[in-house]
């Protein structure tokens, strides 16, 4: 990542939690979504994954590799 | 704090139907990266980091067959002496609902004094929402700025400095630094 990325990058995070320090009762129903979102897709592509030759075979291998 | 049950996240239901059957057999903490996603950072995570007190093979065969019985799967066995061997070899094993691939637990047994240190610090969160036992605010921040030192590690620290700006011990910080570099870092 570039320094001014970075930067930018770092700047966003702060802004986000204090807005999340600012506002206990709303972050989470924002961020939800997001959280959620990743690990549907994530379940939506191993299942698609598993269906294919050689699929069970590939997950156990992408598993391993996060092990 | 109490928010609606439809806020909760899928990473949340998991990790607290998950330390429900934990609960009822040992000690646990969440530590690193689901504690920080717990307190509002948007990041991903394929997996929640669990430390549980060392058990014996027999207590631990029922606490693992407590998951099986209650919708849990282990990814390295069924066999509970087999993934037995995995914890006292200092190596983390994974649990996922039954036939889903995420999320993921994963769980290792406390190793040395730090985790020792860590299980008996162990803090509830009320910010989270959740109803888990964390390490706490400070050994999290501690751990990500002096050991795991990655750019997400070091944002995750950031962003619970900034969530946790009037609350933060330094001075312990400073001590748990100071155990982290002469246990795990020598």
């Amino acid at each position: 990542m570039s320094g001014k990325v970075r930067e930018e990058h770092k700047d966003q995070i702060e802004r986000w939690a204090n807005y999340v320090r600012e506002h206990p009762y709303e972050w989470k129903s924002k961020l939800k979504p997001f959280i959620d979102g990743q690990i549907i897709m994530a379940r939506r592509f191993y299942s698609k994954l598993a269906e294919t030759s050689e699929g069970m075979e590939k997950i156990k291998l992408l598993r391993n590799l996060n092990s | 704090m109490d928010r609606g049950i439809d806020d909760k996240t899928i990473l949340d239901k998991f990790a607290e139907d998950f330390v429900r059957v934990i609960d009822k057999h040992c000690k646990y903490i969440i530590v690193s990266g689901f504690v920080a996603i717990a307190h509002g950072r948007s990041r991903g995570t394929e997996d929640i980091d669990m430390i549980i007190e060392k058990l014996s093979k027999e207590q631990f065969s029922i606490l693992h067959k407590d998951l099986l019985k209650n919708g849990f799967e282990c990814m390295q066995s069924e066999d509970s002496d087999v993934v037995y061997e995995y914890l006292t070899n200092k190596t983390s094993v994974r649990y996922t609902r039954i036939g889903e691939f995420l999320p993921e637990m994963e769980i290792k047994f406390a190793k040395d004094e730090i985790d020792e240190f860590q299980l008996k610090t162990r803090k509830k969160l009320p910010l989270t929402g959740s109803d888990i036992y964390f390490s706490s605010i400070e050994m999290n921040i501690a751990f990500k700025e002096t050991y795991l030192k990655s750019d997400k590690d070091m944002e995750d620290a950031r962003h619970l400095r900034i969530i946790y700006k009037d609350k933060i011990n330094e001075n312990e910080i400073n001590e748990i630094k100071k155990m982290i570099r002469r246990v795990r870092m020598k």
